[in-house]
């Protein structure tokens, strides 16, 4: 099998430097990727016959250049395969790729493989966060990159963290600015943690100048505010708020929410470098630190596999990945915040409509099968990935729990798994 | 160049390369229906996670919105409500 | 026998089957103690299809009790205990070609003769009733009084009565007997005294009582698909192919392990089944079965090809060697009755069965001759116990 490719799983700045350090160490790699393009959220390309694009910070378009021109130097070692979805690895050890443009699943052979899937949104429930209109501010934020253009019509940004005053910053210079930005925390008032974000260097000043471009455009910027309930009518979202104990409505078309995010772990392959197939987690997959340290992550799960190949590399910078840890600290640290409890009629689980009080109706020790089959939580076509949370905290578990691997680890098409290819190495 | 999909009985105009969430985005199309559900369609994650953009194809298995790019011609609609069974 | 008001039975295992021996035995009046290694519906219970179904019998006593049980589904539903749970549901037995085709006909000729209605069903009113079926189904017999209901409903509505204490993460290591009497349970860190124990635990029973040569696990993998229709079944009854008949009555239609049922949920998704896979007790799916089993559906039901995946899974059901149920009183310890061995009938039996074994543990008469069941038949010709 030693002719097999390292599999990589992801073209976001994780996976791509994986990617490209494998190559470059003379590895055959096999980089899948389940867009049409390499990028994944933090440098999401403007698609193509688009004729708008979207401010990124110089930092962002600088670091993907470098990536963009590693991967493209790399040649024929990396094959490159996008619109391509992971699956998982199956019972017998197979990984699976749902190869969308073809509509053929595949199991193919690998020497090993490094998983850099990303992160999910975190969505602190509320009435009427399943309605259309309302979806997650990293979500719009991608689908800005993509096309250049916001959505029409007025926007409400709600939730905790710096995303959004990025994704709000980004709507104002596309040209909708929010109608108002709420967030759940009160950053100003913990000095501490901006005293120890000061030397976080560029984020500060990205930061800064997302606050800048709010003010130029006159964006309320609302803190300690608590999202209590949406609903629609005839023309848009009215949405309450609490706030300092009086409760305002506000109306908008769209309402954008992100209460930070969380690795994208539900059913991936337990992270295992000593494995017959190694298999090591990169990037905010694997811990949340930020697009930056993403790309040295990516470095250092290369430098994993190739240690187990008995190749060496140098040192990728531990003290860069631990600085951004202490970056990322800070940050939860600046916006932490209670949250509200949701009302009973509070949907938990979107895709299978169930509701807090179905949640509250299970015996207060039952076990994460009954859960899932009396609950039904985490038992739709997200596979838990957004009540995952949720439920955690309602039973006071940590997240990520420990979550058995699984595939597919996403839907896919009845037919093209049917009709399943095994490649050669496979007898 | 303008193309085009169809979105339940809407001609619905997209830029090649352009997925079908954007195209839908920018028509204004927001509700992904089916009307009345308690849990309708509607882009949301952008990143095929959340799966709340799921729509029917004709003739093949359905896909996020978000992650397929639109094709010429193409017929989508919206997928089985999600009801909660009766105990 | 201690009278039912005084008397505390430990019931090891909180499947479809423990489940409703402690319904039954507390509402006889006895104090009952449900232990699981995990909780409710975590084994075979809740890792199957939902057919309560004779049509898919063995013929012969199988056949005979499947009626009872499901007879007692019905009985419980009309008394409200399952009320919105079981539903009547036709199961159509389906042939793709000659060989099969005579295999269905001698099935249904066996069920008629058990007292079974057995429809025939030419195909042109099959296509009209299951709009899409494959073209290469021949023939197809319809069992009109099947039925369906979801184990894990019905275990967590049979637990539901105060009076049952259900101990989850509990595992028992031990029957305690003293005397030639079960006089308890073995816990983590507890003795839990009792006057009678209940073991239905499944595979787990094999190591609790020794019976590790005759209990065999056999491995399923099932899939779910994604819904095709709003809050109702999408197709009008559960499809089980020629090759799910033949797995049964221990026939080789072929080599495929595959026995082929689809099993349309009240959600709107499909549940395909599935494979069988001897001595094998994990809970791994490999896409090479999956496929399998995919192209089968899809052959019989080419609608499928328009449904996503979202899901495997594989459940252990656990068989005996003779391919038997065992049900009865330990035949050396006083006070202690085995259930298990359900295979893939538990669903369909279980309620049946973990109310005869209440009976026994009361010395109650049982509903229906159980004796073949008994698991003093592996204990003949030299004892393990």
């Amino acid at each position: 099998m030693s002719d097999a490719p390292i599999l990589v799983v992801g073209g976001g700045p994780a996976g791509t430097s994986a990617a490209a350090t494998l190559a470059e160490a003379g590895l055959p790699v096999l980089l899948v990727e389940q867009r049409d393009q390499l990028g994944g959220a933090i440098h999401r390309q403007v698609a193509r016959g688009a004729t708008h694009a979207v401010h990124a910070p110089a930092r962002h378009r600088r670091n993907w250049a470098e990536l963009a021109q590693r991967v493209d130097a790399a040649g024929s070692r990396i094959e490159l395969c996008t619109g391509t979805v992971f699956l998982g690895v199956d019972g017998d050890g197979r990984h699976l790729l749902d190869d969308r443009e073809s509509g053929r699943v595949v199991a193919r052979s690998v020497r090993a493989a490094v998983i850099a899937v990303g992160a999910v949104e975190k969505i602190h429930p509320f009435e009427g966060w399943d309605l259309p209109g309302v979806m997650t501010a990293g979500g719009a934020q991608v689908l800005l990159k993509e096309t250049g253009v916001p959505p029409t019509g007025p926007i409400l940004v709600a939730g905790t963290g710096p995303l959004l005053l990025a994704v709000s910053a980004q709507l104002a210079k596309a040209g909708n600015p929010p109608v108002a930005v709420l967030e759940r925390g009160r950053p100003w008032v913990r000095f501490n943690s901006l005293l120890r974000m000061a030397w976080a260097g560029p984020q500060l000043g990205e930061a800064a100048s997302y606050v800048a471009t709010l003010l130029s455009h006159r964006v309320p910027y609302r803190t300690g505010a608590d999202i209590l309930s949406v609903r629609e009518d005839d023309v848009g979202l009215e949405i309450r708020v609490r706030r300092n104990g009086t409760v305002h409505r506000l109306r908008a078309r769209h309402m954008l929410v992100h209460d930070g995010i969380e690795p994208n772990r539900v059913g991936i392959p337990l992270s295992d470098p000593g494995g017959a197939v190694p298999v090591v987690l990169a990037g905010d997959g694997r811990e949340v630190l930020g697009a930056d340290a993403a790309i040295l992550d990516g470095r250092r799960a290369a430098r994993e596999i190739l240690a187990r190949l008995g190749m060496r590399l140098p040192e990728p910078g531990e003290a860069r990945l631990t600085a951004a840890r202490n970056v990322q600290a800070a940050l939860s640290d600046l916006f932490r915040s209670a949250l509200p409890e949701p009302t009973p009629e509070t949907l938990i689980c979107r895709c299978e409509a169930r509701r807090l009080s179905d949640f509250r109706s299970l015996p207060d020790d039952a076990s994460t099968r009954e859960i899932r089959l009396m609950g039904r939580f985490g038992m739709g076509v997200c596979q838990g990935r957004f009540c995952g949370p949720t439920i955690a905290a309602l039973r006071g578990e940590a997240v990520p729990s420990a979550i058995p691997p699984r595939w597919p680890l996403r839907p896919v098409s009845l037919a093209a798994l049917a009709d399943l290819k095994t490649d050669d190495l496979e007898s | 160049m303008m193309t085009r999909i169809f979105w339940n009985d809407y001609v619905v105009p997209f830029r090649p390369g352009e997925t079908i969430a954007a195209a839908l985005g920018r028509a204004g199309i927001i509700n992904l229906g089916p009307a009345g559900g308690p849990a309708r369609g509607r882009v949301f994650c952008g990143i095929g996670a959340c799966q709340a953009c799921v729509v029917a194809i004709e003739g093949g298995a359905p896909v996020e919105a978000c992650l397929t790019l639109a094709r010429d011609g193409l017929r989508i609609g919206s997928m089985p409500a999600v009801v909660v069974s009766d105990e | 026998m201690a009278r039912p008001s005084s008397m505390h039975v430990a019931v090891v295992g909180a499947g479809i089957v423990g489940a409703a021996a402690a319904h039954f035995l507390a509402a006889a009046g006895a104090r009952v103690t449900v232990l699981d290694a995990s909780g409710p519906a975590a084994g075979a219970t809740g890792a199957s299809d939902g057919a309560v179904s004779v049509a898919s019998k063995r013929p012969g006593p199988m056949m005979e009790l499947a009626r009872h049980a499901r007879a007692f589904y019905g009985q419980l539903e009309t008394e409200g205990l399952f009320t919105g749970l079981f539903h009547r549901r036709s199961t159509f037995l389906i042939a793709q070609n000659a060989l099969e085709a005579e295999l269905v006909s001698q099935h249904g000729a066996d069920l008629a003769l058990a007292g079974e209605r057995v429809i025939e069903v030419a195909r042109a009113d099959l296509v009209q009733r299951i709009p899409g079926l494959g073209d290469g189904v021949t023939a197809a017999l319809e069992i009109p009084d099947d039925g369906h209901a979801l184990g894990y409903q019905i275990t967590a509505r049979l637990l539901q009565r105060s009076d049952i204490d259900v101990r989850r993460r509990a595992p028992v290591s031990e029957i305690m007997v003293r005397d030639g009497r079960a006089v308890g349970v073995a816990l983590t860190d507890e003795i839990l005294s009792a006057d009678a124990v209940l073991v239905a635990a499944g595979i787990g029973s094999a190591h609790l009582l020794n019976l590790g040569d005759i209990l065999i696990p056999r491995k399923g993998q099932m899939i779910v698909t994604d819904r095709a229709s709003t809050g109702r079944p999408a197709i009008d009854g559960h499809l089980m192919a020629a090759s799910y008949l033949a797995a049964k009555r221990g026939i080789a239609l072929d080599r495929s392990h595959i026995g082929l049922v689809i099993d349309p949920l009240v959600t709107g998704q499909f549940l395909l089944g599935g494979s069988r896979e001897d001595n094998r007790s994990d809970h791994r799916t490999d896409a090479v079965t999956v496929s399998a089993i995919l192209r089968a559906a899809l052959e019989l039901y080419p609608p499928l090809g328009a449904r996503r995946v979202v899901r495997t899974f594989a459940g252990v059901r656990t068989a005996s060697r003779d391919g038997l149920p065992i049900i009865g009183r330990h035949p050396h310890v006083e006070g202690l009755v085995i259930a298990t061995g359900f295979e893939g009938d538990g669903i369909c039996l279980g309620p049946f069965m973990g109310e005869s074994a209440a009976r026994m543990i009361l010395d109650r008469p049982p509903a229906a001759d159980l004796s073949m069941l008994t698991p003093t038949r592996f204990a003949r010709g030299g004892s393990s116990a």
